[in-house]
């Protein structure tokens, strides 16, 4: 049914080496992740100190766990991301991260990133994967489940996933903005203009459009040179370069490195091997033992009956889904840039500079009086950032307002708002519709028809562009 | 062969830089020096401003001394005088509450309002003279001399003899100049911390590292400041919350800034002026030369116009404001409106231009 050329990619057997590596390295750059994390004081000021989270629709339940249970839960998730990175209790490990990362980015929307988003998505996938069977310690303590190869669908599928990621992430440049008007890397370059060296070359316009056209591209196509052997190094630099080229211009955290880390696991097995070798030359206090070369049946892993088909019907939805969701803002009318329906889980990644001022009005319909909101009395500088310029966060905030009164107060209470926002550069406009009572809208995945339309024929303050 | 494809590469790649480089005019290179702004902003403005602050407070010092050895009517009228020139010096340094003013909490310490009378006098009663706590910052600070020196009487002859006659005479004397002394103090801190000869913040406000853009940088800084600053303690602190937008629509006139000296109005429309000083860059390159530097003047003038109207809107208002407040209060509010406009330009649309983000705290974006 499948022609062998396919299934080749599915259920052939290949060496386990990429497989262990990129474990290694994921959770090696995880454990990473969460000491920095830790050490500049975000689990207090993003999870413990607001008043009040934006959750996600349908995962209102989640919520943080207090200051004690935060930092317990970001405790037990540095210890699962060693574990993986070690490979001991591997299974255990990998399931508890999954589940505490993800249940953390779950809390706040405001901080949802993009790399957050695939930092979830990769460890869902390691779940289902014999990761642990080599260069671990998971061996050592059991060494029956030693296995040097493995079928290749546990690699290839992280290769179809980061595929995704970049061809996504590339399609959603292909916009007016991007490529006609070098938008948003025509702010954000010039102020980087300080930088030594590579500094003055931003402040002109032509290197705007040179970095937009070049991010298209190596989106579109860095998967497909990833993929081909002979063009792999020279691709391979090419992610190094633009990842730290990102990493230098913005302030984008540990993105870069995930992604230069994961893209080695479109090398070869004989280059992971010398990986593994040069790993343990540096950990020789940490027996790793190394997969051998020879192939036997008894060392390939092997899922069978019933197990093989809830994992792979797991895996092929969750690949529709990945093929789909991206896709959804077809459904909603109007710019997705400026309504951000179906924006998130996207990979639309440092798309747009969106600044904006909201003024949320509250008025006592049976007295007439109405007030003005201190937005910085409920949320974080951060959190007032994020939802000025989203409106399904502005709704919710609305809807806050409406609790927090009647909570107070008791009785009814219309809530509007007054946001102007800006994209890309142009003068700001209305982003919904000042006379709606958000009170009485209700949230959900539906078309949020008080949001104003987006005006195509907006001035842009800078005078180069349309 | 690794080598070959390597070189090939980055020669192809260094030839179309370079094509694509040369065949566009440099006529669109901004050519904007940010460091040079950072100086006039540093040199000219914030420095100059905390040190004539300084300047003001040692003489509302010496006035309180004066006033100490001789209680005279004159004196009392000179010692308000004093303290009326600190209130309008506070202007000019408060929209940069960052750095060495927000390490010594210099607004709350300086300027908390409206005060806490009742509390005011129990202090003076019981002789209490510890400043700094946060339970006392409504009855310290510039608003409390005020109270202590317009409000404790109908007529500055009612005011005098609260300290001659009155019992507590000499304990109000003595929380006036403890209360000073506790100004002082905090102004000399952060002036000296700003001054290249003190603490150098100065040297690193202007060092090559932090002239980028981002959060900790010292343009974010500044701007993220003055923004806040404009937004919270302009537009809201002295005309919108006593105007009541922020109280359920119900007026609270005793709210306004210097209630008992009765001169709101005057001190906000010189914190505006400073506003409309910062964007400019007063006689030097400022915020507005930077945005045209990027091609964005229209942005620049029309936040200079929607200034002047807030500024003519200010100024229509008379003091004192607590009563204006009461008589009609839609004046008020029609200025509020039109600070209001000031928000959006600021917050949204210039910071999104420059490339600044309007965030107090480090965070990735993606």
């Amino acid at each position: 049914m499948i022609p062998e050329a396919i299934k080749k990619h599915i259920t052939g057997r290949i060496s386990i080496a990429p497989l262990a590596v990129f474990r290694f390295l994921f959770g090696f750059i995880m454990l990473v992740s969460i000491i920095r994390f830790a050490a500049k004081g975000w689990i207090y000021g993003l999870y413990i100190k607001p008043d009040y989270f934006f959750t996600f629709y349908g995962f209102d339940w989640v919520t943080p766990l207090g200051e004690t249970g935060m930092y317990l839960l970001f405790l037990g998730m540095g210890i699962a991301a060693l574990s993986i990175m070690l490979g001991y209790f591997y299974r255990f490990g990998i399931v508890i991260f999954f589940l505490t990362f993800t249940y953390v980015e779950l809390i706040d929307k405001t901080n949802y990133l993009n790399h957050y988003y695939f930092v979830s998505i990769v460890s869902f996938l390691l779940m289902f994967v014999p990761a642990h069977r080599s260069f671990s310690l998971d061996i050592l303590r059991k060494p029956s489940l030693r296995r040097n190869y493995v079928p290749a669908w546990t690699i290839n599928m992280f290769k179809l996933q980061l595929g995704l990621v970049y061809f996504f992430a590339g399609v959603a440049k292909l916009n007016p903005d991007w490529l006609l008007n070098a938008m948003p890397l025509q702010i954000w370059l010039p102020a980087n203009a300080d930088l030594p060296i590579v500094g003055p070359l931003l402040e002109y316009t032509a290197s705007a459009y040179i970095f937009s056209w070049a991010g298209a591209f190596y989106d579109l196509t860095i998967t497909f040179f990833l993929l081909w052997k002979r063009t792999r190094i020279p691709a391979y630099l090419a992610v190094i370069v633009f990842h730290m080229f990102t990493w230098f211009l913005f302030q984008i955290g540990m993105f870069p490195f995930i992604m230069i880390l994961c893209t080695l696991i479109f090398f070869s097995s004989d280059f992971h091997q010398k990986v593994i070798r040069f790993i343990s030359s540096f950990t020789n206090f940490l027996p790793f033992s190394q997969p051998e070369s020879k192939a036997t049946d008894k060392k390939a892993f092997q899922i069978n009956g019933s197990k093989k088909s809830i994992i792979s019907s797991i895996l092929i939805i969750h690949f529709i889904l990945q093929f789909l969701v991206p896709l959804r803002f077809m459904l909603y009318p109007g710019n997705i840039f400026w309504t951000e329906q179906g924006f998130r889980f996207s990979w639309r990644v440092m798309l747009m500079e969106k600044a904006g001022h909201a003024t949320f009005h509250i008025r006592n319909p049976e007295t007439g009086n109405e007030w003005q909101v201190r937005n910085w009395d409920y949320l974080t500088p951060n959190q007032e950032k994020e939802m000025s310029t989203r409106p399904d966060m502005i709704l919710q905030f609305a809807h806050h307002l409406e609790d927090e009164y009647q909570k107070n107060f008791g009785g009814d209470v219309e809530v509007t708002v007054t946001s102007n926002v800006t994209l890309n550069g142009r003068r700001s406009q209305l982003l919904i519709d000042p006379n709606v009572d958000l009170t009485v809208q209700e949230r959900g995945f539906a078309h949020k028809d008080w949001i104003l339309p987006f005006n195509e024929k907006q001035q842009n303050w800078f005078k180069n562009l349309q | 062969m690794l080598h070959f494809r390597t070189t090939l590469l980055i020669t192809l790649l260094l030839l179309l830089t370079g094509a694509c480089s040369s065949n566009t005019s440099s006529d669109d290179q901004s050519n904007f020096d940010r460091a040079a702004m950072l100086e006039n902003y540093g040199n000219n403005i914030i420095v100059p401003a905390f040190e004539s602050l300084q300047t003001s407070v040692d003489d509302l010092q010496v006035a309180a001394e004066d006033f100490e050895t001789e209680r005279t009517l004159e004196n009392l009228e000179t010692l308000q005088e004093a303290l009326k020139s600190a209130r309008l010096a506070w202007q000019d340094a408060s929209p940069f509450q960052f750095g060495p003013s927000e390490s010594v909490l210099l607004r709350a310490s300086l300027n908390t309002y409206p005060v806490d009378t009742g509390k005011i006098s129990d202090r003076v009663s019981s002789g209490e003279d510890s400043f700094g706590t946060i339970d006392s910052r409504d009855a310290a600070g510039l608003p409390a001399l005020g109270y202590l020196l317009h409000g404790v009487g109908d007529t500055n002859e009612e005011i005098l003899s609260m300290y001659t006659t009155d019992t507590d005479a000499d304990n109000r004397l003595d929380y006036l100049l403890g209360n000073i002394s506790f100004v002082k103090e905090k102004v000399d801190t952060a002036t000296e911390d700003w001054q290249a000869s003190g603490g150098d913040y100065i040297g690193m406000f202007l060092s090559e590292e932090n002239a980028g853009t981002d959060v900790g940088s010292s343009l974010g800084m500044l701007i993220n400041s003055y923004v806040k600053h404009y937004e919270r303690f302009l537009r809201d602190g002295k005309i919108g919350i006593p105007a009541g937008v922020r109280s359920a629509g119900t007026p609270r006139p005793l709210a306004v800034e210097a209630y008992y000296g009765g001169y709101s109005v005057e001190l906000a429309s010189a914190n505006l002026q400073q506003v409309e000083r910062i964007f400019t860059g007063g006689d030097s390159r400022g915020l507005d030369d930077n945005l045209e530097a990027l091609g964005a003047g229209d942005l620049s003038s029309e936040i200079q116009t929607q200034i002047d109207e807030a500024q003519s809107a200010l100024d229509g208002l008379s003091d004192p404001l607590s009563q204006r407040i009461e008589e009609n209060n839609d004046p008020v509010l029609t200025t509020f409106e039109e600070m209001q406009q000031v928000v959006t330009l600021l917050k949204a649309d210039m910071t999104s231009i420059l490339g600044i983000t309007i965030t107090y705290q480090d965070n990735d974006g993606d």
